[in-house]
């Protein structure tokens, strides 16, 4: 007798997209800064795909995720699938059902273990399902894999000219984002920066867009590596950017934020607006680098490697090709950020953060940003980096929460840190944000006793100072690059440089 | 040497080792994990009576030893261990040495080998670290009573790791340790989970035979193993049992080859799974090795004539469970199984609502018990491993 199997149910597989379909099926994706979207764009069109971010994420797109997907998901993931499927209705209105699962996929980081996150095809296809878009294609790929080869159909192929070329467009941007949100707070002429930096991601798309093919395998890892193709192409950024005049003798408390990956990163509704709130709010914030995620996923797997040294034979190699490769990827960020004369923030070493978070978080706690936070937390205490800290969590993010709940225990220690834990649900702004300034006005606080102190150190006025400023304008381009002199503000290490560069 | 004769260190490493107390808090993955912890300790020369765990997870635990020391707003399941905490370190007439809290990264799993990972949850595995901090952040209660706080993160699913992993963290606490003696121990441990493990499910084919002899139905739990917690899981099964359901547990269920041959042989002669341990048709992303469980044991209950009804657990706020709500749900009625799910299990006991609810699935199961068995065993070959 045949058995009757009683397997109704089974998971959501995507049709193939095929590679002679390419140039009618648009590639979605979405999850970055609008940076970082626009120049992977023009790296998709690079390729020789047609590509397209999703529109930036909206409050609209939260409530439907919720209504569509499930209620009790962490918020990115209301966000990410509302996102997504708000476009598709929209385009479902414009052009048919049919049309729609023909002429898009979308493609999407997973497959990041521990956290559910990794388990959130199941919420992308309730949504899909929801929209009477079953068969729409949805593609995730590995976020820790440099060559996954060609997925589902070979329509797409994740080989090195992406996946090389995806991490440069990030840490470019990533630079980039860097030395923008050191300007914009002290720009004279409002809106400036924001021209500036416009006009800068649409010459990096140009470069990313024109980039010369150099093969699929090792040979693009070694070019990107040693060409100066990107490097030329971040100090034309520079030099845009000379043209902003700023005015950096001011009390700006540094606010820097940390929090979940999707939530940290993108600057828009997902994170209750936080970046333009605090810039209005008087302070210069200090972003959250993608290319730090990139440096963690290396430790990670090295951690992992290390566990198995003296028990797997070939383990101490592996293990040093890992440390080789992590060691090239800060090489290749500090040469992209020196060609910004080393404005943009440095990447925190992985080793400092492990240790730093190691009394209140163990380094193999897996999921979300793992001791990260708590790490960075410190550092940026610990090294002077900020006044305060705005961790991020997302409603119901299982790893956040556990590091908010550890950093109790950094608190105990640190008494003195200020640290803005904010649960973000994407409705919820009053109350993140009214939390958010109590912590803030601390921290502006502390930010004018330090700029006064380098006043009454350096022995100078503030009109003197201004003094002595207006009279050297180089130090009032965004492009001047103050030296650090132990004092977090850029104001208060300003007024110490004028002071020394008066006494020479 | 100094602090042994003056006494000025912790009682933990100043004592023989059969004179140590340790105490681990009945939570989360120990559940499934303690005759590993008990096996192990007992071959390092610990007396078993000396290992203390914490009680059954209660409200007034909580209250009276973990009030004030929370620090996340999470799940209860891990909410709860401040109380655990507080009862083995305020709460003993006989002080504990050494409060023992393993951070457990990966569990055991009999779907190894057929699955991406086998990880606990984010959460459950840094549920050590959150709970400690409720301890320290105004003055250190460990150090206040003399206990040693031990917290290692141990990857159960990767053996060959354990024995580093718990002798580093052991070996300045327990006198004279070696990474020898630790091996054997780990090795002690693991064969008396596995002894457990296999009497566990010898049970469950014995139910079941009983079940086939008398065609009778039975109910299937698909919980994480903490919900065996009376205070976590409410004892929601054992209302059912007392209607006179026989209740088996995903984790306990058989894994015979004539059992898994009858029910998934058809599966992999088709091709569709390549094992019967093989969710990737109905689960690829198959990181959380509980969660795993879970949607094996949907499957398997899917298709076992005698398991007429399911019933989910799940806590409030558990961000593992809920994508799988719909697929676990879809997989067991897709057999005609019935389905309940108890969802958003919190600290107090709903329990009019839980009566009305047992009453209801027994109506159902009496009502429809036999002529599901019926359905499910003629979409079944032959011969059944449970009556021959």
């Amino acid at each position: 007798m045949s058995q009757v199997r009683p397997i109704g149910y089974k998971a959501y597989s995507p049709r193939p997209f095929l590679k002679k379909d390419r140039e009618k099926v648009e590639i979605l994706f979405g999850g970055l800064s609008w940076r970082a979207e626009n120049v992977l764009q023009a790296l998709f069109e690079n390729l020789g795909y047609l590509a397209r971010p999703l529109p930036p994420p909206t409050r609209e797109d939260l409530m439907l995720g919720r209504e569509l997907a499930d209620i009790g998901q962490c918020c990115p993931t209301s966000f990410t699938a509302g996102n997504l499927a708000n476009f598709l209705r929209t385009e479902t209105d414009r052009i048919g059902p049919d049309a729609v699962v023909e002429n898009y996929v979308y493609l999407t980081a997973g497959a990041c273990g521990a956290c559910r996150f990794g388990q959130y095809r199941q919420s992308y296809e309730l949504a899909l399902r929801g929209l009477g878009l079953d068969s729409f294609r949805m593609f995730l790929l590995a976020q820790d894999e440099l060559d996954q080869g060609e997925i589902a159909g070979g329509g797409i192929e994740m080989n090195m000219p992406l996946t090389i070329g995806a991490l440069w467009a990030v840490l470019c941007t990533d630079v980039l984002q860097s030395l923008e949100y050191q300007t914009r707070p002290y720009e004279v002429t409002k809106g400036q920066t924001d021209k500036v930096v416009r006009e800068s991601v649409d010459f990096l798309c140009d470069k990313f867009r024109k980039r010369p093919y150099r093969g699929k395998k090792l040979g693009v890892l070694v070019w990107h590596l040693t060409t100066n193709y990107f490097v030329d192409a971040l100090r034309e950024v520079f030099d845009r950017f000379k043209a902003i005049e700023v005015d950096r003798l001011q009390a700006k408390p540094v606010v820097k934020i940390t929090g979940e990956f999707y939530i940290q990163t993108v600057e828009g509704a997902p994170s209750y607006d936080i970046h333009a709130w605090l810039e209005n709010e008087g302070s210069e914030v200090y972003p959250a680098a993608v290319a730090t995620w990139f440096d963690y996923l290396f430790r990670i797997r090295a951690q992992a490697i290390a566990e198995y040294v003296g028990i797997k034979p070939r383990a101490r190699i592996e293990l040093a090709r890992i440390k080789g490769l992590h060691y090239l990827y800060g090489w290749a960020y500090n040469r992209l950020r020196a060609a910004l004369r080393n404005i943009p923030h440095e990447m925190p070493s992985q080793s400092e953060l492990r240790r730093l978070a190691a009394p209140y978080y163990h380094h193999r706690l897996q999921g979300g940003e793992g001791d990260m936070l708590i790490g960075k937390a410190l550092w940026a205490h610990l090294r002077n980096k900020a006044h305060m800290i705005c961790e991020l969590s997302p409603y119901g993010c299982l790893p956040n929460t556990m590091s908010v709940g550890a950093m109790a225990g950094v608190l105990g220690d640190h008494p003195d840190l200020l640290y803005a834990p904010l649960e973000v649900k994407g409705d919820a702004e009053v109350h993140a944000l009214s939390r958010c300034q109590m912590v803030l006005t601390e921290a502006k606080k502390r930010a004018k006793s330090e700029f006064e102190a380098a006043l009454e150190q350096s022995g100078l006025t503030l009109e003197m100072a201004r003094e002595r400023l207006d009279a050297m304008p180089e130090m009032k381009k965004a492009t001047y690059h103050v030296p650090g002199h132990g004092w977090v503000g850029i104001g208060a290490n300003l007024v110490t440089e004028l002071a020394r560069e008066s006494g020479r | 040497m100094w602090r042994t004769w003056f006494g000025t260190g912790h009682s933990g490493s100043a004592r023989p080792r059969s004179e140590l107390r340790v105490g681990i808090p009945r939570t989360l993955n120990v559940w499934s994990t303690h005759q590993f912890w008990v096996a192990f300790f007992a071959a390092l020369g610990l007396q078993p009576s000396r290992i203390v765990f914490s009680s059954n997870t209660s409200e007034e635990q909580g209250r009276n030893f973990g009030r004030g020391r929370g620090t996340v707003d999470c799940c209860y399941p891990v909410k709860c261990m401040s109380g655990h905490y507080g009862e083995l370190v305020f709460g003993q007439k006989r002080k504990v040495d050494i409060l023992f809290s393993p951070m457990i990264r990966s569990l055991p799993s009999l779907l190894s080998g057929h699955v991406v990972d086998l990880l606990s949850c984010p959460r459950v595995m840094a549920g050590p670290e959150s709970t400690k901090a409720g301890f320290i952040r105004e003055k250190d209660a460990f150090a206040e009573q003399s206990i040693r706080y031990v917290a290692p993160l141990v990857c159960l699913a990767e053996p060959v790791l354990v024995p580093r992993q718990l002798h580093e963290s052991l070996a300045d606490v327990i006198p004279g340790l070696t990474y020898r003696e630790t091996r054997a121990a780990v090795d002690a441990g693991f064969a008396a989970l596995e002894d457990f493990s296999n009497a566990a499910r010898a049970q469950s084919r014995d139910i079941l035979r009983q079940c086939a002899r008398k065609n009778d139905p039975c109910i299937l739990v698909l919980a994480r193993p903490y919900h065996m917690d009376p205070g976590i899981g409410h004892e929601i099964e054992v209302d059912l049992q007392a209607c006179g359901y026989p209740v088996l547990w995903t984790q306990y269920l058989p894994t015979d080859a004539d059992v898994m041959d009858w029910l998934f042989g058809e599966d992999i002669r088709s091709g569709d799974i390549s094992s019967p341990f093989d969710i990737s048709d109905v689960w690829p992303s198959s990181y959380s090795s509980n969660t795993n469980e879970i949607i094996w044991g949907a499957k398997v209950g899917s298709r076992i004539p005698w398991v007429t009804c399911v019933i989910r657990l799940a806590s409030y706020e558990c961000g593992m469970d809920q994508p799988t709500f719909s697929p676990v749900q879809k997989i067991v009625e897709s057999s005609g199984t019935l389905f309940f799910s108890f969802q958003d299990l919190d600290c107090t006991k709903p329990a009019g609502a839980l009566k009305i609810r047992v009453e209801t699935i027994r109506h159902y199961v009496g009502q429809h018990g036999k002529r599901i068995i019926t359905r499910k065993l003629a979409g079944l070959g032959k011969p059944c491993p449970f009556t021959v």
